[in-house]
């Protein structure tokens, strides 16, 4: 039998009978009673129905006020009462229900089966068996998302790195054990040492031990813990692993696990913000790397930061270099981000120099200063 | 800057420029770049990632001095989202690291090496023994190890060594309303 609650706190009550529940929505909750657990859902604040099949409960409930409850067999008759706008709408069929006169559940009952599904097709007849509360499915129970986590609580506290990832092993080997068996992978690694997290993003599923394992390592290279660790918890972020075809003609690419594993050593080397792929941004502010608009073949080398220029009419000064100005084109004046506290607004010039190379150079407008933005090389 | 061009201007293709230096760049093998600012060394390497990227492989950039300007590498075709960029804030030994670790990784088409406009004391700390070092790791593997620099680094370990003479700027109009063509 199953039973249904419609109210406000639906989801409470219900979870007080049975662990597996269904919320068919916010108010109406389903799940599978007992013989012995009808008895206590008749007191229940909120309408109530049990009845042999989940749709006629949640019919019922929804519908009817208080206590109800529907012997087998006798589903037809007790929801034929309900207007036909008790079932899920549809407001094409709904239409054609007006037109044929059905006003009731019991109306749609009493039609031929085989001429209704002639006329509406399956819908229609699955609007009907709803009507007669003869449609059967299985419960679709809400089943709460595991936590994959691990942690400890340790006496003396761990000072060295080496004993630190020997534990964090442990619960490595048991988590993803755990995935395993879920058919699952891990996305994200979420590491608590004495209560500062750390996360790290894979940047694809995996469950392997020894990679996950040189992550953290790589992590604890570059930020080792500010005290001795007396608390450890690790939680590994579940999701669908990685499914990869490889082609016989597909170009050789790196390993993504020993990319990321590269790129870790590196990150450890450079910096975090120093490690990626460029990308392209949607603005015209000079020294961001913007969509091109027309394509240009002259190939451009940043000075970053720029190096700050003195500049005559004739002569051209940095920390790095001088020179007699040739040539010079410009200027092209170009602003934006005046909502912004970081705005721009520069008069930009390319400039031949006595040393050969053709530099960009801009007047900022702010202070008044000059710059050499780079190189076209 | 080179927003407009005038009527008739010609240019050079970026993919012309490898065949027309006559580069073939030999995989497993480390190839150098030399040139002055301007003499279009930049272009030959974007040249050769447009190339490698276009092929469908993995490349990368150990960026010493922070100058790679990732819209004109796109706008000659570079595909950016196969470009592993690593910017190295001006230090040449993390550069010669975090390049060594690349070529171990394996499985890139085209590692690049920008040492351009290093300073000549962190050059010269360079020992010679890491362009051994990277001539070994590189033997039997398929990746191409470019070096662009100020001067020949690499020496007998290099296979390939393209030299970029100086070009000329080339402007259009008549002053004071330049407009800047072409370095070439």
């Amino acid at each position: 039998m199953f039973a249904c609650i419609h109210g406000p706190d639906a989801n409470r009550l219900a979870d007080s009978f049975s662990p597996f529940v269904e919320m068919v929505d916010e108010k109406t909750a389903v799940f599978s009673i007992t013989r012995r657990q009808i008895r206590q859902a008749e007191s229940l604040p909120h309408p109530v129905a049990v009845a042999a099949t989940a749709e006629a409960a949640i019919l019922a409930a929804r519908n009817l006020p208080g206590y109800t409850f529907i012997a087998p067999g006798q589903e037809a008759r007790v929801l034929g009462t309900l207007s036909i706008d008790a079932l899920p709408p549809d407001p094409e069929l709904f239409e054609t229900f007006h037109l044929w006169g059905i006003r009731s559940l019991e109306d749609l009952a009493r039609l031929p089966q085989d001429d209704l599904a002639a006329r509406l097709g399956d819908r229609g007849l699955w609007l009907q068996r709803l009507a007669r509360g003869a449609f059967e499915r299985p419960l679709c129970p809400r089943i709460p998302a595991t936590v994959y986590e691990e942690s400890a609580e340790l006496e003396h506290p761990i000072k060295l790195r080496e004993p630190l990832l020997f534990l964090i092993a442990r619960f490595l080997h048991d988590l993803t054990a755990r995935l395993k068996s879920q058919s699952l992978a891990a996305a994200a690694l979420h590491l608590t040492l004495n209560g500062n997290q750390r996360r790290h993003g894979l940047p694809f599923p995996t469950r392997d031990v020894k990679l996950l394992l040189k992550l953290v390592e790589h992590s604890l290279e570059r930020q080792p813990p500010d005290a001795p660790v007396a608390k450890v918890r690790l939680e590994l972020i579940p999701t669908e692993p990685r499914r990869v075809q490889h082609g016989l003609f597909t170009p050789a690419a790196p390993e993504p696990e020993k990319l990321e594993l590269t790129l870790g050593k590196i990150r450890g080397l450079v910096g975090e913000k120093n490690v990626g792929y460029p990308e392209l941004f949607d603005t015209h502010r000079p020294g961001s790397a913007r969509p091109a608009t027309g394509r240009s073949y002259l190939s451009f080398r940043y000075f970053r930061p720029p190096l700050e220029a003195r500049v005559s009419a004739e002569r051209l000064w940095t920390r790095m270099f001088q020179g007699k100005i040739l040539q010079i084109a410009g200027p092209w004046r170009s602003s934006g981000d005046w909502w912004q506290p970081d705005t721009w607004n520069r008069d930009e010039y390319d400039l031949a120099l006595s040393d050969g190379a053709l530099y960009r150079i801009y007047l900022d407008r702010a202070p008044k200063k000059w710059f050499v933005e780079g190189v076209y090389d | 800057m080179a927003a407009a061009f005038p009527l008739g201007w010609r240019h050079v293709e970026p993919l012309d420029l490898l065949s027309a230096a006559g580069c073939d760049f030999p995989r497993g093998r480390i190839s150098e770049i030399i040139g002055t600012r301007s003499s279009g060394r930049t272009s030959v390497l974007h040249a050769l990632l447009t190339a490698s990227t276009g092929r469908g492989e993995y490349a990368a950039l150990v960026d010493t001095k922070d100058a790679f300007d990732a819209c004109s590498a796109a706008s000659v075709g570079v595909e950016l989202s196969k470009l592993v960029w690593i910017r190295c804030g001006g230090n040449a030994e993390h550069a010669l690291r975090a390049a060594d670790l690349l070529i171990q990784a394996g499985g890139f088409g085209v590692v690049a090496l920008d040492l351009a406009e290093a300073t000549p004391a962190a050059l010269n700390r360079i020992p010679p023994t890491a362009w051994f070092r990277f001539r070994r790791a590189l033997d039997s593997t398929p990746t191409i190890l470019a070096v662009l620099a100020d001067r020949p680094l690499a020496k007998s370990c290099s296979s390939l060594t393209i030299k970029m003479p100086p070009r000329r700027a080339a402007f259009t109009g008549r002053a004071p309303f330049l407009l800047l063509r072409d370095a070439g």
